[in-house]
């Protein structure tokens, strides 16, 4: 073949040349392989190719990832099975990691790809991209059961249901129920349940009371707070309507009276020595008790109070209120499409800054105690509903939105209708109806980000 | 819902090239994964990370702990955080929602700084602009012997200081930064209130000194 070009070599020179020919194309040959591949690398490296996280228990859908079409091909996809995660690659060659994530962490998923010019035996190319799995945030709450050891002990969770039986006239009366939650906040590090509820209906009268106590976050005994503030002012409120017939026939006058403020004063000075010093009382059982307890304060025992005594008569209802501090406290109708608040909740400029029963100052004077009461005389209703700000934060927002009466008919149904998405059914409010008390406790689970407090909510139907 | 936002405000300076960088990437994502198995910062806790070299720039807006997706973080140029302070305090202007009547906002901001030089720019106007926004904690990190803790003293009291800035040290000072997120977050859902000063966040570890 030399010879054909007029080169004339000897034969070991042919065989030495062939030999160098052959060793210098090899090598140019294996340098433009190496430089395809590492220009194809280089791209497919410099992609900004991001895949959002994911949740465990989430279905899941990635973005598409794209790889250059033509130049790569053959995909295949490493390290997502095993997160019960598949790959999805399209006739066009677009990527989709789809499934639902069975594990939670930081993990990197590698994308193998061949080149053009990939010859088989020849290793593949790969691009990693970072993913992250969340928890499931709901798996990241503990519940650590409160050691029965710890002072002033109560359960994490209680509920009672009041049946008040039909009356002499065949028609049903209304009844009570309440149920009280710890909160997440709490049950994640073992602390006691700061809430607390009491009802009581007075047979040989036809009074019902209700209290609802929340107590404060910051103080170390504010359950007993709670408690103790339940307790006395539904036990004094009691007592005092044992024998309340001129209490009663003030209110009836009233309905009578040509001079409705002069009999709306008269019920004022009795709402004012029955709820209002049910109130003071419970204020000083507290001291009472903080004294009992070495090196505490009345403030340790910081609490709210909302406290209403309700009764029927044949022109309505009436209902008398005491409430310090935030929640909420009000009278629903849903026909009249009404909703009366039963005082205004303390709560300051800035969230958290709640007065407390605990506070001398809300006992100074008549000015003072005045303005926390409340009466009302109201047409047949709905629900007399009292809660913590565990239920009305999450549930309402902000305070002027309990003004709202779309809100309280978007609560109202949402009492109803569980949260359906979580597994949590609705409360069915029928007359003479026990369980009513564990729904309305198991609807008191209902999950809100950021919302974790413990939650109380007393209602009378 | 209530969010508590977080802002890094990270030096990428030249001089924080090698293993600094690397050290504020690494700290970056284990700050953030360790927040997101914490159920309270999961929820509440927002990050954003403003880098200050030659510029300042946002490279992630204030995302919640679950979508947060780490960034590309490279160190050159000088140092302007004066320029920095300004878009924090504008950062802070669009994305934190303010209180009203119907709706409760946002909790104060948290914020970390963290420099390892000088400021190259006049941060007179940054400081003011910075100033008349509303803060829950500020807390200032000189990291290593270059750093100028009373240019720091003018933006916060509260300053820390790292004796070197290599990566042990990097690391146990972002640890301490995702103890104290966690902190916070958990101390506004239970307590209803912001953060306001360094004894409510957790005792910095040995490595991280308070500076007085």
């Amino acid at each position: 073949m030399l010879a054909k070009y007029a080169i004339s070599a000897s034969e070991a020179e042919t065989e030495d040349f062939i030999q160098w020919m052959l060793l210098n194309s090899w090598t140019n040959y294996q340098d433009h392989c190496m430089d395809q591949r590492t220009i194809i690398e280089n791209e497919v490296n410099s992609l900004p190719l991001k895949i959002s996280n994911a949740i465990k228990d989430k279905p899941y859908t990635s973005e598409p990832i794209q790889l250059p079409p033509i130049k790569t091909y053959g995909y295949q996809i490493e390290g997502i099975e095993e997160l019960g995660l598949i790959p999805v690659i399209g006739a066009d060659g677009i990527i989709y990691l789809q499934g639902t994530p069975t594990k939670a962490g930081d993990f990197t998923i590698t994308i193998k790809y061949k080149y053009d010019g990939w010859i088989p035996g020849r290793p593949v190319l790969e691009r990693k991209l970072p993913f992250a799995v969340n928890p499931n945030p709901r798996d990241l709450w503990k519940n650590i059961p409160t050691s029965q050891d710890v002072v002033y002990y109560k359960p994490d969770q209680d509920c009672e249901y009041v049946t008040v039986p039909t009356g002499a006239d065949g028609s049903p009366r209304k009844d009570m129920v309440a149920a009280s939650n710890r909160g997440r906040s709490h049950a994640q590090e073992g602390k006691p349940r700061d809430d607390h509820f009491q009802l009581l209906y007075c047979p040989e009268n036809e009074w019902y009371i209700m209290a609802v106590a929340d107590g404060a976050g910051s103080a170390k005994y504010s359950r007993k707070g709670s408690e103790v503030a339940c307790r006395k002012a539904v036990e004094f409120c009691q007592s005092k309507l044992k024998d309340a017939q001129a209490f009663e026939a003030k209110i009836r006058a009233y309905q009578e009276a040509e001079d409705k403020e002069a009999a709306q004063k008269a019920i004022s000075n009795d709402v004012y020595t029955l709820v209002g010093n049910a109130a003071f009382l419970a204020h000083k059982a507290i001291n009472e008790v903080s004294k009992g307890m070495e090196g505490a304060k009345p403030k340790d025992f910081a609490t709210t109070l909302m406290l209403a005594i309700c009764k029927k008569f044949d022109f309505g209802w009436f209902i008398a209120s005491y409430w310090v501090g935030d929640g909420a406290m009000a009278v629903y109708s849903k026909d009249a499409n009404t909703i009366k608040l039963l005082g205004i909740p303390d709560e300051g400029e800035y969230s958290g800054q709640t007065r407390f029963l605990t506070m001398p100052e809300i006992f100074q004077d008549h000015v003072a105690i005045s303005s926390r009461l409340r009466f009302h005389i109201v047409d047949d209703f709905t629900a007399l509903m009292l809660m913590t700000d565990g239920v009305s934060d999450p549930m309402f927002g902000t305070d002027v939105n309990l003004n709202d009466i779309e809100r309280w008919h978007r609560f109202w149904k949402t009492l109803q209708d569980g949260f359906p998405e979580d597994g949590i059914p609705g409360v069915v409010f029928a007359d003479d109806r026990e369980q009513t008390k564990y729904e309305l406790l198991s609807w008191l689970d209902f999950w809100i980000p950021g919302e974790h407090d413990d939650r109380t909510i007393a209602i009378l139907y | 819902m209530r969010r508590l936002p977080v802002y890094l405000l990270l030096d990428t300076s030249g001089s924080m090239y090698g293993e600094p960088i690397e050290a504020v990437k690494n700290g970056v994502q284990v700050l953030v994964s360790t927040l997101r198995s914490d159920p309270y910062a999961l929820e509440t806790a927002h990050l954003s990370i403003i880098t200050f070299d030659s510029t300042a720039q946002q490279l992630t807006p204030l995302t919640e702990i679950a979508s947060f997706q780490q960034p590309q973080i490279q160190a050159s140029g000088c140092t302007v955080l004066g320029e920095a302070l300004n878009l924090l305090a504008q950062k802070v202007d669009q994305e934190v929602t303010k209180t009203t009547a119907e709706k409760k906002g946002d909790w104060k901001p948290l914020v970390f700084i963290m420099t390892d030089g000088v400021p190259t720019d006049d941060i007179r106007h940054g400081l003011e602009e910075f100033r008349k926004r509303k803060f829950g904690m500020v807390v200032a990190c000189a990291a290593g012997q270059g750093a100028d803790t009373n240019v720091l003293k003018q933006i916060t009291e509260c300053v820390v200081s790292l004796d070197t800035a290599d990566s042990a040290t990097i690391k146990s000072f972002f640890k301490w930064v995702s103890a104290s997120v966690s902190a916070g977050s958990m101390k506004v859902e239970e307590a209803g209130r912001d953060m306001g000063s360094l004894s409510e966040l957790p005792p910095p570890p040995p490595e991280v000194n308070i500076v007085v």
